[in-house]
């Protein structure tokens, strides 16, 4: 779009003004070690001999594809987005309609409901490594009174995953509600009651009135998890590094590791760099349903 | 078809607020009734108990005979047009008008056939696949009355459907909705806060103030004898001027001394307000009824002595408001030829036989016979 007269060339010039000291801490924090890292992943770099000596091109990047570990923690990243994201879905969309119906005590609910989101995924992490202990845990107290358990919550490799899974929709299925209720108490209330008087019951309202009315808002939120889902990293790190074995192993952890423990580090920036583009992907048609709204 | 019948309906906010009280009404099967008065009145209300969009916290509420008070709306087989039409705003106009229909499993065939002649008779078959926010207001008000229609129910009910309209198509649509009722012969409620569209439209007007009904009755018939001072002022632009006055009785018969100008009470009415006799009143004269000629007011004209104040140039009809020497605003509904200035003292005349007298205290009208 061309400047046309000289009063809009001088908002555009007062508008970059006003950008720079913005745009220039972005590159700086965010652009730039980007940058270095995408051109780390073209060398062989490792923490043992750090240096930019021998170019090997896509070669970081063919070997991450042919490395059985990160497709399995690919693999598992995606089951995790998957499992945690519609599960959340499921309960934070039940929630937010019982909820927006809710006229008494709607506050106190939404306060208790935003606890969990409001602490950090460290403590999150290490409460509930505590409330699962095997033996001290209060979970596996509470399931003996019922003459239950125990269960081995995260040192067994078959439940483990579903037990960080658990966690991770405790923690977050608050955003979820709020995003959806906030979509929800959005919505005009006349076609609802042009619905009844048209003779439609409940469900068919629902079905036929909020859920095409609430499917930007859906979109969004359900995008805005994914993203956030895929780089948990958080959770894991405190809970179960990755195990027992490789049954938790996230891609951000895995990648974590080979940069630092293993101390591969051309090799993990083109793992980041891939799951980058993934996530990119993933923004770029966020950006544009966000647009739709 | 339906008649409706309210028998003392009243609704209770939870908040403890009444907002519609003790309404007792019947409507007859194919009557196009006019719910009027100001806004928060309770009219909107009465009309929403009636849809079963608003539970009805006492009182039955009768649809052909059966009590219908716990009926879900989807059962009442009534239709509502809502002042903002509450189009469903993800569905093309097809579709909108289409889902009543489908909701009753109606054939697709059928569903077809009534969308097509509706559309045609409402000039939005050209629309049809258009979504609403592609539609002008006029168009979405003419598709929410095409979704009411197709759905054949048994009565209409109009919440201040022409309200969201400029004056020119609110005039259009007036007339287009007294045409479709004359031929559906279909009842229908209109709720209005519009007199203009409350005098034309109606068979009856049943005008509401604070939650309760204040008179019912066919338009004229309200306008020439308004049940009270709320009614007379609010029936009409200019409204009623309404004056305190004293009826004293002398040897010549009664007679009214109001700010600024005394007049005799015509002999017939003599017998109807003599109890009054000695007490203070609340004059009411209509606008219209005030001439500048004495022939032109007729045979039983009074003068009366204003100062001019404000002259408006109507174009068909010129409003004057003025003040008599006892401080007595009249407004004055008289010719486009009228030669009032600002400022200038004339002479009004008023015909005693379109007096009307209402109690001071109860500010209800002082029943008398009509001298024609």
């Amino acid at each position: 779009m061309a400047a046309r007269n000289a009063i809009q060339r001088e908002d555009r010039r007062f508008g970059w003004m006003l950008m720079t000291p913005g745009l220039g801490l972005l590159a700086v924090v965010i652009g730039f070690p980007i940058l270095w890292a995408l051109y780390t992943s073209l060398f062989d770099y490792t923490l043992i001999m750090p240096g930019y000596e021998n170019f090997v091109g896509a070669g970081n990047y063919v070997r991450a594809f042919g490395d059985g570990e990160f497709i399995h923690a690919a693999k598992v990243t995606l089951f995790f987005v998957l499992a945690v994201v519609l599960i959340e879905f499921a309960i934070g969309f039940l929630v937010a309609l019982m909820l927006n119906d809710t006229e008494r005590g709607k506050n106190i609910y939404y306060l208790i409901l935003l606890c969990p989101l409001l602490m950090n995924p460290v403590v999150v992490g290490l409460i509930w490594r505590m409330f699962l202990h095997p033996t001290l845990g209060i979970v596996n107290y509470l399931l003996s009174l019922v003459h239950l358990g125990p269960v081995n919550w995260l040192g067994d490799a078959g439940i483990a995953f579903w037990t960080v899974v658990m966690v991770d929709i405790w923690h977050q299925v608050s955003f979820m509600i709020v995003l959806l209720l906030a979509g929800l108490s959005a919505l005009p209330k006349e076609p609802y009651e042009a619905a009844r008087v048209d003779g439609a019951s409940a469900l068919q309202s629902f079905w036929h009135i909020t859920l095409p009315l609430m499917r930007p808002v859906i979109v969004v939120t359900l995008l805005i998890r994914v993203i956030f889902a895929i780089k948990t990293y958080d959770i894991i790190y405190i809970m179960t590094r990755g195990g027992p074995g490789i049954a938790t192993d996230l891609v951000s952890y895995f990648i974590y590791r080979r940069a630092f423990v293993s101390l591969d580090l051309g090799e993990a920036c083109a793992m980041a760099g891939i799951l980058l583009i993934v996530v990119i992907a993933i923004t770029a048609y966020l950006h544009r349903s966000m647009r739709a709204l | 078809m339906a008649s409706i019948e309210l028998r003392s309906v009243s609704k209770i906010y939870d908040s403890g607020a009444p907002a519609v009280r003790n309404i007792n009404l019947d409507i007859a099967d194919g009557e196009f009734m006019i719910f009027l008065g100001p806004s928060g009145c309770g009219k909107s209300t009465t009309l929403r108990m009636i849809a079963g969009l608003e539970t009805i916290s006492s009182g039955d509420l009768l649809i052909d005979g059966v009590r219908v008070n716990d009926v879900d709306p989807a059962r009442r087989d009534i239709a509502i047009v809502f002042q903002n039409y509450a189009l469903y705003p993800h569905m093309s106009v097809r579709q909108n008008m289409a889902f009543g229909l489908k909701l009753r499993a109606l054939p697709a065939r059928e569903i077809d056939r009534r969308i097509g002649e509706i559309a045609e008779m409402l000039d939005v078959a050209h629309l049809l696949d258009r979504r609403p926010s592609q539609l002008s207001g006029g168009q979405r008000q003419r598709v929410a009355l095409g979704r009411a229609l197709v759905r054949e129910p048994r009565a209409f009910l109009l919440d201040e459907p022409l309200s969201n309209l400029d004056a020119k198509l609110r005039a259009v649509m007036r007339t287009e909705l007294i045409k479709l009722h004359r031929r559906l012969r279909t009842t229908m409620i209109h709720v209005t806060h519009d007199q203009v569209e409350a005098m034309t439209m109606g068979q009856r007007i049943c005008i509401m103030r604070e939650g309760e009904i204040v008179q019912v009755g066919a338009p004229l018939d309200v306008y020439r004898d308004p049940a009270d001072t709320f009614v007379a002022s609010f029936l009409a632009t200019p409204p009623m001027n309404l004056l305190t006055a004293r009826l004293d009785a002398t040897p010549d018969g009664l007679r009214l001394r109001a700010p600024g100008f005394e007049i005799a009470v015509p002999e017939p009415f003599g017998s109807a307000y003599a109890s009054h006799a000695g007490r203070d009143v609340i004059l009411g004269l209509r606008p219209e009824d005030l001439h500048e000629q004495a022939a032109a007011a007729g045979p039983l004209a009074q003068p009366i002595s204003v100062a001019i104040e404000t002259v408006e140039a109507l174009g068909p009809e010129t409003i004057l408001t003025t003040k008599t020497s006892g401080g007595g605003d009249l407004s004055a509904r008289v010719s486009e030829r009228s030669e009032a200035r600002i400022g200038q003292a004339r002479t009004l005349y008023f015909d005693t036989r379109h007096l009307h007298l209402f109690d001071a205290q109860t500010t209800k009208l002082l029943p008398r016979i009509h001298i024609h």
